[in-house]
This record gives structure tokens, sequence and C-alpha cells, in this order.
């Protein structure tokens, strides 16, 4: 036995060795890969900090230029990011020393036996290990910070600068003219120097390259232009029969003929441009002037189009707002010219700078173009475009043209004044901005017509999607108001942020508000986040239609195949109809991000006030859920309930919707159809008994009138025979004897039709057989009234009240079904 | 009509869906974190058993026992015993 003791403990303790050892192997291996892991990352973040240091020194350096600094910012951003991917690279190796730590586990206290020096040793160098990862991790976040306060201060450098462009004056006077003319000569002359020497080399070096881009560009322009009006077709071309065309369709026309010519010169200006840089045509120089031109020439050629598509299209019909015709071709020409002189100035700025023109020249040019410009813009002020009914020309719109005469004025005095700088910025910022605007205008007058009555069906789009889904005209003009809204949106969405782009926003700032905006919104310490609540939305729809559907395939597939009782499907389907309902609100809220425990807690709070003040609509709500599982009755029931007699049409959750026999709707509340009793004519079955009361003179044989009776009763073939019918010798009335015919009808709902059978019969068998039915007489005493004679006061006066007799047949109170 | 609404719902639901990392505190107490987002340092406490969202694009997060951690925006952080442990 000893020996069988020795050799287990033998073996415990290597396979105790083994795992020490094969763990010290472990620890040794990932201790090597975390040395290499620190070492790494320490060169990386090091090769971070010197970019930044160097990045530092070029923002301080380019305080004057703008683009530069736009650029610097996005080098910053990528350094951000890779100084936080430095940071994640620390993830795997810090969540395996975190395991391995808590494996471990902690230090022995005092007191407590010590450790094998293994273990302290592993402890300790993960330990030291993590400490380090800990500074690493500090350097990297550090960084960040420090990263972002350059970021603000380049922020705040563009604002300056943006501030001292608008506030810079220069001197404007009579020397300057004949500087300007100077170096305009000059600068000319270097211009057509440059153009001329590149124009040589291309001919000389580059003929086939430049052909072959030109071909290029202008197959895939002609690709765009064809093949657009293949796609587009009617939408393209107005029709000159159409003598009223709607909004919409003036609309697409205008919208269809700006875009796609403008779309085509974008796309062969800039596969011009891609194709010469491509095959190294353009050099450093020409590129910029290039770029510069091509850019000028598309925004110049999309005013024109635009213009012309809304003011003055070929087809006198098809204006988009009601201008007059010579006024229309004036206005196309001004604002063409005021698009043409604020490019122009754009493209010649950017020639002066790439050749290195003196500042001089730039001035007198920007003083010149910003002049024409605010000329043009006063110009367009004045013009009476409008024209009455009498032919008489209207001006703009007073606000309208006092905006245009205040912008137009302030470019050309600022521009006379010295504020160069502002007056281009104003100039450009009418153009472009006036063109974003003047487009987002159409967009929203076309969302409104699209949400006029029967506008949606009447469009190519929508008549298309009517013949695809088969949707009748409600559900075109519903769907015509959801894309009106859409377009809306879509108007704003990608109006608003080219206006902030061309007010000196950067593409960043703008997604970081979207962000801010779609993510977290606070409230005092409340913060909801608008994503949260669209989602919350879009997953309380989902599930309500789910569950719409799940309760027409039940009710349609399942229960109708099974031949389930009427009643019963109704309830099911009512019940899951709830559960899904309320199933989808409970998904919804915690979708959008609203902690249900806080719902809890304020619902505890409320539920005595809710108590007292819902207690009436809540006891009805349970007993709407108390009609559906018992079932007393059902949709289809005749019932009667207090003074309500009627057909079940509907149960609610609240109320019991009944119609009478009188076609009026009964809305009765649930809980009094659970509170008091409810009589069903129609809960298990239709059956029903009917009692036709009939009475006939005394004297008449009974056993005769019993036989008639019940030989009419059993010979109707809607009276059951089983229960047989039944007739009733039911008392001696004051004139007559009494009977009750009691029949069993299957359908109690038919009843009256066999009552009239069965009333006509017996009158005819009556007659047949010479029984009479006696009614109440009237007899009618009348005296004339006379002189009574003298001392004959003994005779009593007659009475004049009439003598009735009692009514012969006392009817039964039933309610009648009609 | 129903399917046109409900996809641009979704669509609507899905652009607009951003990530964001949460953190959820299993302790008793309110533990505090460090967290700097965009160079910006910002204390976050959170109570017991509550959890909160922050970082949508990337942070340093220092634990309440001291550890750091760079997030890159959609982890799931569990505090238990001021211990930050990443999912």
């Amino acid at each position: 036995m000893p020996t069988h003791t020795m050799r287990r403990l033998a073996i415990l303790l290597i396979g105790i060795c083994a795992l020490f050892w094969a763990a010290a192997a472990s620890a040794q291996n990932v201790g090597n890969f975390g040395a290499g892991l620190i070492g790494e990352q320490q060169s990386e973040l090091d090769r971070l900090t010197v970019k930044i240091d160097e990045l530092a020194r070029k923002v301080a350096d380019s305080a004057e230029d703008d683009a530069r600094l736009v650029a610097l910012r996005a080098e910053l951003e990528t350094v951000s990011q890779a100084v936080l991917k430095s940071g994640l690279a620390f993830r795997p190796r810090l969540a395996e020393i975190n395991a391995r730590l808590e494996q471990l586990g902690p230090a022995p206290g005092e007191g407590q036996p010590a450790e094998p020096d293994i273990v302290a040793g592993e402890r300790q160098n993960l330990v030291s290990e993590k400490a380090e990862i800990n500074v690493l991790l500090g350097v990297a976040e550090n960084l960040s910070v420090r990263i972002k306060r350059l970021v603000d201060d380049i922020a705040a450098m563009r604002r300056d600068l943006f501030a001292r462009l608008l506030t810079k004056r220069y001197t404007i006077d009579y020397a300057l003219v004949g500087e300007v003319l100077t170096a305009f000569a000059d600068e000319m002359g270097d211009f057509y120097y440059t153009v001329s020497s590149w124009l040589r080399f291309v001919f000389q070096f580059k003929l086939k390259s430049v052909t072959a881009a030109a071909f290029f560009a202008l197959a895939a322009a002609a690709i765009l232009v064809i093949g657009g009006r293949r796609v587009l077709g009617g939408l393209f071309v107005s029709d000159p029969a159409a003598a009223q065309p709607s909004y919409l369709s003036r609309l697409s026309v205008a919208f269809w003929s700006t875009l796609l010519p403008s779309a085509a010169l974008a796309v062969f200006l800039a596969a011009t441009y891609f194709f010469f840089d491509y095959f190294s045509v353009l050099r450093g120089d020409i590129g910029a002037m290039l770029r510069s031109l091509f850019y000028v020439v598309a925004v110049v050629y999309f005013v024109h189009r635009l213009g012309r598509a809304v003011l003055a299209p070929p087809q006198l019909e098809w204006r988009l707002i009601p201008v007059g015709p010579s006024a229309g071709h004036l206005l196309v020409v001004l604002v063409s010219a005021t698009a043409f002189f604020t490019g122009v100035d754009h493209f010649l700025t950017k020639v002066f700078e790439v050749l290195g023109s003196p500042l001089s020249l730039t001035v007198g040019e920007s003083l010149v173009s910003t002049f024409l410009t605010g000329a043009l813009i006063i110009l367009i002020g004045l013009v009476k475009p409008f024209v009455d009914a009498k032919g008489t020309a209207r001006p703009w719109h007073p606000a309208f043209r006092f905006l245009l005469f205040g912008l137009g004025g302030a470019t050309v005095v600022a521009g006379l004044l010295g504020y160069i700088g502002l007056a281009r910025f104003m100039s450009q910022q009418i153009v472009i901005t006036g063109a974003i605007l003047a487009t987002m205008y159409i967009g929203f007058q076309s969302a409104s017509a699209i949400a006029a009555e029967g506008a949606f069906g009447g469009t190519a789009l929508g008549r298309r999607y009517g013949r695809w889904f088969k949707v009748d005209e409600t559900t075109l003009d519903q769907l015509g108001l959801v894309v009106s809204v859409a377009t809306n949106f879509i108007v704003i969405l990608i109006g608003l942020p080219l206006i902030l782009l061309q007010w000196g926003f950067q593409p960043g700032d703008i997604t970081a508000w979207l962000y801010r905006l779609a993510t977290e919104i606070t409230i005092g310490s409340f913060s909801f986040s608008l994503t949260g609540i669209l989602s919350g939305v879009f997953v309380f729809v989902l599930l309500y239609f789910l569950t719409r559907w799940f309760q027409g395939w039940l009710d349609g597939s399942v229960m109708a195949r099974g031949r389930v009782d009427a009643g019963v499907r109704n309830s099911i389907r009512t019940g899951v109809g709830y559960a899904g309902v309320v199933l989808a609100g409970l998904l919804g809220i915690s979708a959008a991000g609203i902690d249900l425990s806080n719902l809890a807690l304020v619902a505890g709070a409320l539920s005595l006030g809710i108590g007292f003040g819902l207690q009436n609509v809540v006891s009805n709500f349970v007993s709407g859920l108390i009609l559906l599982a018992e079932r007393p009755f059902k949709v289809g029931d005749w019932i009667v309930a207090g003074a309500v007699s009627g057909t079940v049409k509907k149960i609610s959750v609240r109320a019991t919707e009944i119609e009478t026999f009188q076609r009026q709707t009964v809305i009765l509340p649930n809980s009094e159809l659970i509170n008091a009793a409810v009589g069903n004519w129609t809960h298990r079955n239709r059956l029903g008994r009917v009692e036709i009361p009939v009475g006939v003179a005394y004297g008449t044989d009974p056993r005769r009138v019993h036989a008639i009776l019940l030989d009419i009763a059993r010979s109707h073939p809607s009276v059951l025979k089983n229960p047989e019918p039944f007739v009733h010798f039911s008392g001696f009335g004051d004139s007559s004897l009494n009977f009750e015919v009691r029949i069993f009808l299957s359908d109690i709902l038919g009843s009256l039709a066999v009552q009239n059978d069965i009333r006509f019969a017996i009158v005819e068998a009556f007659e047949r057989e010479r029984i009479v039915i006696p009614f109440p007489q009237r007899e009618v005493l009348l005296r004339r009234e006379t002189e009574p004679p003298a001392g004959d006061m003994s005779a009593p006066p007659v009475p004049v009240a009439p003598q009735t007799e009692p009514t012969a047949r006392r009817r039964r109170k039933r309610p009648d079904p009609v | 009509m129903k399917k046109f609404c409900l996809a641009l719902a979704g669509l609507v639901a899905m652009s607009g869906h951003g990530m964001a990392a949460s953190a959820t505190n299993l302790d008793s107490e309110p533990r505090t974190l460090i967290v700097t987002e965009g160079g910006d340092k910002s204390e976050i406490a959170i109570g017991a058993g509550e959890t909160v969202q922050f970082c949508p694009s990337g942070c340093f997060v220092t634990m309440p026992n001291g550890d750091r951690e760079a997030l890159n925006g959609s982890e799931t952080v569990e505090i238990s015993g001021g211990v930050g442990k990443i999912k």
C-alpha cells in the first residue's frame, strides 16, 4: 500500500512540476511577445510624436494660408486615427495580462504563507509590463489631446484669417490704376508665353495623348447624354402641343434639361482633366489654371441652363416662374453675366497666383469684377419681371428687390472702399449660394406640387408604381404625401451642407454636428438620441405590421381552414392584436433607449392617480378582455342588454358596438355587459320559441279550435317537429276563450315571416269554420238634454260616460324583433 | 405604399444608426471612468447597475482601478470590482 501511495505522490509532483514549467515557458513566450509589442508601439508613438511636432511647426508657419491649414487639419486627423490605432494594439496583450493576473490571484498578505518564487516573479513581470503599457497609453492619450488642441488652433487661425480677409483694406487710387495696367500687360505676356509654350509642347510631343483624352472624355459625355435621353425619354423634352402643362411636368422638364447637359459637361471636363493628368500632359501651373477654368466653365454653364429652364425655356408655357417673355430673356442674360464675371474673377485670381503676379493686379482685377457683379445684381433688382392682367410690368416683391439692391450695393461699395476680400466673398456667395438657394426653392416647390391631390398619380413615376404594385388612387395620393415629405428632407439634407461648405465650414465639422445631433441631445440631465428614437419608431412600426400580418395569416389561413368558430376566431384575433401592439410598444421603447425600469418607477408613482382617474377606462378594458375570453356573446349575436336589443357588431377594448333593428348603433361600455344580465338569443344556437295568442268567442267548440290551431302550426314547413308545436288553452277571458300557439323555429331571426304565415292561416281557417274572433265593443248611449218636467225631480240623470267592454284579449309582452 | 414606407423607415434607421461604446457598472457603488474623447478629457460617473453610452468614435479610457485602455467605439465595457473588462 505505501508504495502505491508513494507512486501516486511522485506522479502528482511530476505533474505539478510539468505544469509550472509549461506556465513559465508560456509566460516567457508571452513576455517576449509583449516586449516586442511594447517596443514596436513605443517607436510608432515616437514617430507620431515627431510627426505631430512637425505638423505643429507647419501650422504655425502657414497662418496665412487657408487651404494649407485645411490640409494640415486633415493630416492631423489621420495622425489622430493612427494614435488611437496604436493604443488599440495593446488590447489583446492587456487582456492576456489581466487574465493571467486573475489566475495568479492577489499577492499573499502579511502572515500568509509565502508563494513560490516563480509565481511572485511572474506576477512582478506582468505588473511591470502592464505599468509600461499604461505609461504608453498615457503617452498616446496625451498625443490625442495635443492633436485636438492643434485642430482647435487651426480653427481659430482660419477664423482670424477669414475675418482679416473680410476686413483688410487696400488703398485704391490713381496710382493703383497705372500699376494695374502695367502689371496686367506684363502678366498677360507671361500668361501667353506659359500657355503657348505648353501648347507647343503638347502639339509636338503629346498630340496623340491629347486626342485620346479628348476622345475618351467626349465618349463619356456622349454616353451620359444619349443614355440619359433614352432612359428619361419624355421627361426631358417639353411637348409643344401641351397648352397648359402641369407644374410637375414643367418642373421635371426644367430639372432634367438643366441636370443632364450640366452633368454631361461636368463629366466631359472632369474626364478631360483626368486623362490629361493620366497621360502627364499637364504641368503644375497649367494644371492649376486648367482646373480653375474647368470649374468656372461648369458653374457658369449650370447657372445659365438653370436660368433658361426656369425663366425662359424655348416654349413660353414651360416657364417655372411666370415672368414676361422679354423680362425672362433679360434676366437669363443678367444672371449668366453675373456668374460669368464672378467666374472670370475666380479664374484670373488663380492665374495671377500661379504666375506670381503682384498683389496690386489681383486687387485691381477683383475690383473691376466685383463692381461688375454688384452692378449686375442691382440691374436684376431693377427688372420688372411680372406682367399683370392689364399687361403692365410689375417689379419683384419689395423684400426681394431691396435684398438684391442691398447685396449688389454692398458689394460695389465694399469694392470701391478697398475691402476687396469682402467684395469678392460677397459676389461669389451671391452667385453660388444664390444658385443653390434657387435650386432648393424649386425643390420645395416640387415637393408641395407632388403633395397636391392626384398630382403624384399623374407623374410618370406614380403611374409606373401604380402599374407595378396595382395600388389605387388614394394609396397613390398618400404615397405622394410621403414622397413630398421625403423630397423636402432630401432638399434640406443636400442643400444645407452645400451652403455651409460654401461659407467655409469643413465637411468634418458638419458630419460631427450631424453625429452629435443624431446620437445625443441633452436637456438638463435627461439625454436622448435622435437615431435611438427613430430606431424605436422603426421597431414599433415593423412589429406592428408584423402583428397585423400574423393576425391575418392566423385568421385567414389557419383558423379558417381549421373551421374554428367565428366567435373564437374573433377573440383570438383581437387578443393576438392587443398582445402584438403591447409587445411592439415595449420593444420600441427599449429600442429607443428609454430605460423601462425608469418607466416602472413612474408608473408606480402614478398608479394611485391612475386608479382613481382612469377607473372606468381600466374597468372597461378588463371587462373587454373578459368578454373576449369568456365569450358570453360574439359578433353577430342578437343580444338584449338592459333597454338595448340588437346585433353585436364589434367588441373592442373599451366598448361594444351594438346595432339595433332600427339600425341605430349603440356603444355600450364593456363593464355594463359584464356587471348586468345580458340576454343572448343566439348564444349556443338560433333555436327559439314564438307565441301567437288568439281568442275565440264563447260558444265555440274549444277542442275544434285546438285541433285547427295545432294543424296550422304543424303544417308550416319552418316550424320544428321536435320540440313539437303546442297549443295552449290559456284561459277564459272577459269576452273570449284564449289560446296560444307555441312553435319552435330553427332560426329565431326569421320569426316574423313565420308569425305572419301562421296568423294568415288562422284567420283563413276560422273564416272557413265560421269561428268568430271577438273584439272589444264600445257602446255609446246618447241622451238629448231636455228640460225636466216641473216638479218631476225624482228622475235620475242618465250617465253620459261611454261604456266600454273590457279588452277581449290579453297581450303578451315580448320584445318585438323588428 | 406600406412596403415603401417601411423600406424608407428602414433606410433612415439604418443610415442613422450610430455606434458607441457602452459601459455597464456591475458593482453596488458608483464608479467613475475618465474618458479622453477627441482630445477632450471628461469624467463619466456610472451609478450602480447603470449602463452609459459614450465614445462614438474612438477614445482612451482610464478604468476605476487605474488601468488604461483604448476603445474604437464599438466595445462593451463591464466594470466589476473596479476592474473594467472589455467584451
